[in-house]
């Protein structure tokens, strides 16, 4: 691996004996445009540091530059650009080979931002400076926006970026267990073995939290707890991945990230108990000049070097209140840091400030002592980051004594759990105690609920669910007692004696909150919109305890009386295409389809359905109709098989008409209504069998009205003798349409007589065609022409399709598509429920009238429409023609008198049979008078005349064509 | 006039024709396979959920199991029913489930209805056909839960669909020893392509391959 | 997402349900006044509480039932009387 210009590692010390690094594996990448080297296992900002490099960002509002904070995935101050991802987290993100890592947020260089001036002008961006400064006059806020724009922060995305392929899957652990260190191990290995399946999560790339970096001791626990974890079975981990949020039932997301060809996937996991297992953030410190690159966590100075084998600076001052921080002073001497002076602030030390220009260059500390330095560790206490608690319903708790929040277990459903340093603080063998009595407890509980769950369905022998699974063998019976983690001592330290930043995301100082609470902001709720503290990408994981600490100084409150402001998902910031997976997008095609595709049709997406809109010319396809023949592709048309004795009971409930009297053989046409009296759905239904109906639905409503019926039938009248089965799709439908569809239909046909007194208007009959058995055929004509409409065993729709075409060659046989059939029917003044009525259309809006049979039994509607009728002031459907017949008034066009609105059209086409332009309209009950003049408002705001027509059909109202 | 040939919403690849069906006719042996078995002849029986039609065919909501001619019965909902047998044999098995209905459960409502048409069917087989499906529903398919012979009706990749656990004996399977993990899945046949194809893409990441219709197929 | 138990299918995920309403009795329809017919129609308690509730289980079995939901915390218990 060869990097030319690369700088040499100055900072990488000697093989470290927890080290994640493989030095057999040397990589190369660019940063800011420059060749580096590292190590396979570096991180961006390890393999940086490791090269001497301080500074990978600026910040967000005044573009300080800024360094390693907690070298871990929260880090404020190392997110970066690699290649065309931005907002990359450069201190968890590794270093792939060849990568092309840059700045973000900073112009025209990271050295030179021209934007640091308003570090300048600080005094004067305090907190609420943009919503007092911009706000007047509005009418300029066009022009502040585009300004303000580029000051926002954020990388850049490209808009050439190859496509990823985002995953995701759904699992069913008994127990989800959320951080994988000490305690998340311990309570993975007791679940797994009382019998659970567990899910081991965890946002780093190798199991084992703190131990990773608490030396030998640590090192051998850890060694201890991964070969166990691995030897289990039941236990799946993954690594670097994160649980984002925990919602109803314990359904919990999971993004994994880093799989090979898998961008990241998105699990959905639905678990029976979870274990809260994050460990503990170590807290920042806030002083003036806390931000420099420089200034850094005791955890981050450790995790660089046990980690990374990187040492994290020449000189260092140390500040430490506990054993992380004298673990650290210990760490650095080791690795070959000259340690300038170690302030212990259980003794009263204290830093005043950190003096330098881009870098830290000196410490000033409370004993008026001042020493030169590079690197200033912190050690100042921690914050339990209680997101997946507190998204279960949990309030967490002050701890004077601790010094941090504690989840309030009263407060926790039963299927969540905290395990571990959340929970409390101890040795590591007490945590790990807690850990494993979390894990068999939560066994136990996942078990339980499993069981109960099984209890409530019922189905003999039916088992599938999608609840939390079953354990097989024997977790305990008996709830397990969960030992009691104490609350450790700890000093109260979150600021110091000057102001510095509180939250380095957002560039929120203790003196924007203090502006914020003087301005009244003072609640920690107000406090943080007012100046967004908590609200950057750490989302308050570093910087809420610090926050509610100074808030209650202010304010002269304790941190218990102030409270958290509320933790919600996700836990960790998450990308778009994580959320968006793979997307389902349902598809349905018909039997024919292949020839339409072959044939050119126009597609149209109708729901689902991709149906053939046109083949070219859609008014040549209706003329072709009114003069010989075609067909059309009418499979979506729903379709119900309907058995039983009670079969016309149903009917007579559902439809506003009456079907006691159908014959064998006959067809009829119904209309549904909704208990409100809207118009719901209609089609035709024909008697099959003595006891045998098939019902055929609007394409768009197959679904509604099965749901429908099923509703009836099995909450109303459980008593009825019906069975009821969709069966759209089991038949391929095609519509014959013109003069000469019976000669086209009597070439392939056979076994049906089809001569008008055997076969006439509004019957069915079921036989052979082209070949193929049991093909039901129904005289109707939505047209308005001579009309047969097939339903065909769908696997053998196209054999008949192309059956027809070929044995009409001679007739001139034709297709028609959607939009023909649509010219066709408003021809004929067919109505299409959804088109010509809304969700307000009562029947006799409708043009039902003929239909409604007020003194039917009950039937579905019933008082609402005698109601309508009653009231003799209510829309209707009227044909309209512009009296200028070329004027196609678009679809939804008001009907107007002076001012007011009369109605609307609902359908509107060139009619080529007339030659003219034609419509359909609602209009109000005095204007709907055949020969009336109305007003129409094109969308454009010309006024059109038109004439109310005397029937609804423009051609052929008296019906001999349908009839012939 | 042409052949008459029945198609399955699946379009096949390298197309041949079997009892008078065009269908597939690759041969995988990869470890994981999806078929297409629309051929099957399907027909739906309803009755009542407890009644002496459903005592008759012996087989409970959430269960599958072949009956003593190979049929395989799916009890795909409360008194609700699908058998599955060879291609081309719809009219034979339908005679067959009217028999037991008319002997056994007279004076009770049953329908039996030749769906053969109306759905299409799939089968997933191989170690990793779990795995596969875990992407696309949301039902937890371990053993305790879905074990061989369980049935159930669910969302697959956002359809409706049924899915049936029906292991395949080594035979069967792609050479192996003992029994490979295998599900049947149905659904509307309009979906059947859509069903198909993101089957395909879910099983991408395990090398999921495309395997032909071999008769009988039950 | 939460878990609705289907008495026939056990818990399922609720996306696979379609909710239908509060169970509100449905008055005779011949003898209803219009006021009584609309209040049926439109009107619903919306109770904060456990509600008895009807469901469809439209990806599953296909079947209509009732259960109970707190409407504060979306707890769910079934009922004796589901199916």
């Amino acid at each position: 691996m060869t990097a030319p210009g690369a700088p040499p590692a100055r900072m990488r010390l000697g093989p470290q004996p927890g080290e994640v690094i493989d030095r057999s594996a040397p990589l190369s990448f660019r940063w800011n445009a420059r060749p580096y080297l590292a190590f396979g296992g570096d991180t961006i900002i390890s393999a940086l540091a490791a090269a001497g490099e301080r500074v990978f960002s600026r910040s967000f509002k005044y573009h300080r530059p800024r360094g390693i904070l907690t070298a871990s995935y929260l880090d404020p101050g190392c997110t970066v650009q690699a290649g065309d991802e931005p907002n990359v987290r450069g201190a968890h993100r590794l270093v792939e080979d060849g990568m092309d890592v840059r700045p973000q947020n900073s112009w025209p260089s990271l050295r030179f931002d021209v934007k640091a001036a308003n570090q300048l002008a600080a005094a004067f961006l305090p907190a609420g400076f943009y919503y007092k400064t911009f706000i007047r006059p509005q009418r300029l806020w066009p022009a502040y926006e585009h300004v303000l724009r580029r000051f926002s922060a954020g990388g850049t995305t490209s808009a050439h970026a190859a496509a990823e392929y985002y995953d995701k899957r759904y699992a069913h652990p008994d127990v989800l267990v959320a951080g994988g260190g000490p305690a998340g191990m311990a309570a993975a290995l007791a679940a797994a073995r009382a019998g659970a399946s567990v899910l081991l999560v965890d946002e780093e790339h190798q199991l084992g939290g703190h131990l990773r970096w608490s030396g030998q001791a640590g090192l051998a626990a850890l060694r201890e707890l991964t070969d166990q974890v691995a030897a289990e079975d039941a236990i799946e981990v993954m690594t670097n991945s994160v649980v984002l949020g925990r919602y109803d039932g314990n359904w919990l997301a999971v993004v994994q990230r880093g799989l090979p060809g898998v961008t990241e996937r998105l699990i959905k996991a639905r678990a029976g108990v979870l274990v809260a297992a994050p460990g503990l953030i170590e807290r920042p410190y806030v002083f003036a000049g806390n931000d420099l690159p420089g200034v850094m966590l005791s955890t981050a100075a450790r995790r660089l070097i046990a980690l990374h084998a990187v040492r994290p600076g020449d000189r260092a001052v140390v500040l430490t209140a506990n054993a992380s921080g004298d673990a650290a002073a210990a760490d650095l001497t080791r690795a070959g840091v000259e340690v300038a002076h170690v302030a212990d602030a259980r003794r009263g030390g204290d830093v005043v400030r950190a003096h330098g220009r881009g870098a830290l260059r000196a410490v000033e500390l409370a004993d008026g002592s001042r020493h030169d330095c590079d690197l200033l560790v912190t050690a100042t206490g921690w914050t339990a980051p209680m997101s997946l608690l507190t998204m279960a319903g949990d309030r967490p708790v002050y701890s004077q004594r601790a010094a941090r929040f504690f989840p309030d277990p009263q407060r926790l459903p039963g299927d969540v759990l905290p395990a571990g340093g959340i929970a409390g603080d101890g040795s590591l063998d007490e945590l790990v105690a807690h850990a494993t009595a979390v894990g068999a407890e939560a066994a136990r509980r996942a078990s339980a609920a499993s069981q109960a769950a099984a209890g409530h369905s019922a189905g003999a022998g039916h088992s599938a669910g999608a609840a939390a699974p079953g354990i097989s063998s024997g977790p305990a019976r008996e709830p397990v007692a969960i030992p009691e983690l104490p609350a450790g001592e700890h000093p109260e330290l979150f600021r110091g004696r000057t102001h510095g930043f509180v939250d380095l995301g957002e560039d929120v100082s203790s003196k924007d909150l203090q502006t914020a609470v003087q301005e009244g902001y003072d609640s920690a709720e107000l406090a943080k919109r007012y100046t967004t503290a908590t609200m950057g990408p750490t989302q308050g994981k570093l910087e809420v305890v610090n926050v509610v600490a100074i808030l209650a100084g202010l304010t002269g409150r304790t941190i218990a009386q102030t409270g958290t402001t509320t933790w919600r998902p996700p836990y960790a910031p998450v990308t778009l295409g994580a959320l968006a997976g793979r997307i389902f997008e349902p598809v349905r095609y018909s039997p024919m389809q292949p020839w339409h595709e072959q044939h050119g049709a126009t597609p149209l997406v109708a729901g689902a359905w991709i149906r053939p809109d046109h083949y070219g010319d859609p008014a040549a396809e209706a003329r072709r109709v009114r003069e010989s023949v075609a067909i059309i592709d009418v499979t979506p048309i729903g379709k119900l098989d309907l058995r039983g004795p009670d079969v016309p009971k149903l009917l007579n409930l559902l439809y506003v008409n009456k079907w006691s009297k159908l014959g064998v053989g006959r067809v009829r046409y119904g209309a549904m209504c909704a208990e409100d009296g809207v118009v719901l759905d209609d089609g035709v239904t024909g008697r099959l069998g003595e006891e045998h109906y098939l019902m055929s639905t609007t394409s768009s409503g197959a679904e509604t009205v099965a749901e429908w019926a099923e509703n009836w039938l099995q909450t109303a009248h459980p008593d009825w003798q019906v069975h009821l089965t969709p069966v759209t799709t089991a038949f391929a439908s095609m519509n014959i349409a013109g003069p000469r569809s019976r000669e086209l239909l009597s070439r392939v046909a056979s076994g049906v007589g089809l001569s008008p007194e055997a076969f006439g208007y509004m019957q069915v009959r079921t036989g052979e065609v082209a070949g193929v058995a049991d093909c039901v055929m129904w005289r109707i004509g939505f047209t308005g022409e001579l009309s047969y409409e097939l339903h065909v065993p769908a696997s053998y729709g196209l054999h008949v399709w192309e059956a027809l075409l070929a044995a009409g060659e001679d007739l001139g046989v034709g297709v028609f598509g959607v939009e023909a059939q649509r010219i066709l029917r408003l021809e004929k003044g067919h109505l299409i429920v959804g088109q010509d009525t809304d969700g307000l259309t009562q029947g006799f809006s409708a043009g039902l009238d003929w239909a409604i049979k007020l003194d039917k039994d009950d039937f579905i509607g019933q008082s609402e429409l005698a109601w309508q009728a009653a009231s003799q002031d209510y829309p209707q459907l009227v044909a309209l023609q512009p009296a200028d017949g070329s004027v196609v008034p678009p679809e939804g066009s008001q009907i107007v008198q002076g001012t007011a609105i009369e109605g609307r059209i609902t359908s509107s086409r060139m009619s080529p049979a007339l030659g003219r332009s034609i419509c359909l309209a609602q209009l109000s009950a005095g204007l709907a008078v055949p020969g009336t003049q109305v007003t129409v408002l094109l969308p454009g705001g010309q006024r059109v005349p038109a004439r109310v027509m005397e029937h609804l059909a423009h051609v052929d109202p008296e019906g001999e064509r349908i009839r012939g | 006039m042409a052949e008459l040939l029945a198609r399955s919403p699946v379009t096949p690849a390298s197309p041949v024709v079997a009892d008078g069906w065009e269908v597939s006719g690759l041969r995988s042996s990869a470890s994981l396979t999806l078929a297409d078995l629309t051929p099957l002849a399907k027909v739906a029986v309803r009755a009542r959920p407890a009644g002496a039609m459903a005592s008759a065919l012996g087989v409970p909501f959430g269960r599958a199991a072949r009956d003593a001619a190979g049929a395989l019965l799916i009890g795909s909902g409360p008194g609700e029913w699908l058998a599955l047998g060879p291609a081309g044999q719809e009219a034979a098995l339908r005679g067959r489930l009217e028999q037991t209905a008319a002997s056994a459960a007279a004076g009770e409502l049953v329908t039996v209805l030749d769906l053969t048409h109306g759905r299409a069917l799939l089968r997933l087989t191989g170690a990793q056909a779990a795995a596969t499906l875990a992407k696309v529903c949301g039902i937890d398919l371990a053993d305790s839960r879905v074990p061989p012979g369980a049935a159930f009706r669910s969302s697959v990749a956002k359809l409706v669909a049924d899915v049936v656990r029906d292991d395949l004996t080594s035979s069967d399977a792609t050479g192996g020893e003992g029994q490979a993990r295998s599900y049947l899945l149905h659904c509307e046949r309009s979906y059947g392509q859509y069903l198909f194809d993101a089957l395909l893409d879910a099983g991408a990441e395990f090398g999921i391959a495309v395997d032909g219709f071999r008769a009988p197929g039950i | 997402m939460m878990l609705l138990p289907c008495p026939w299918c056990g818990p399922r995920n609720v996306s696979e349900f379609r909710y239908v309403s509060e169970l509100v009795p449905r008055p005779d329809p011949a003898a209803a006044s219009p006021g009584e017919w609309r209040d049926y129609l439109y009107l619903r308690g919306n109770q904060r509480g456990w509600v008895t509730e009807r469901w469809y289980h439209r990806a599953g079995c296909g079947q209509y039932f009732l259960v109970d939901r707190e409407t504060a915390t979306d707890q769910t218990r079934p009922r004796q009387d589901a199916r």
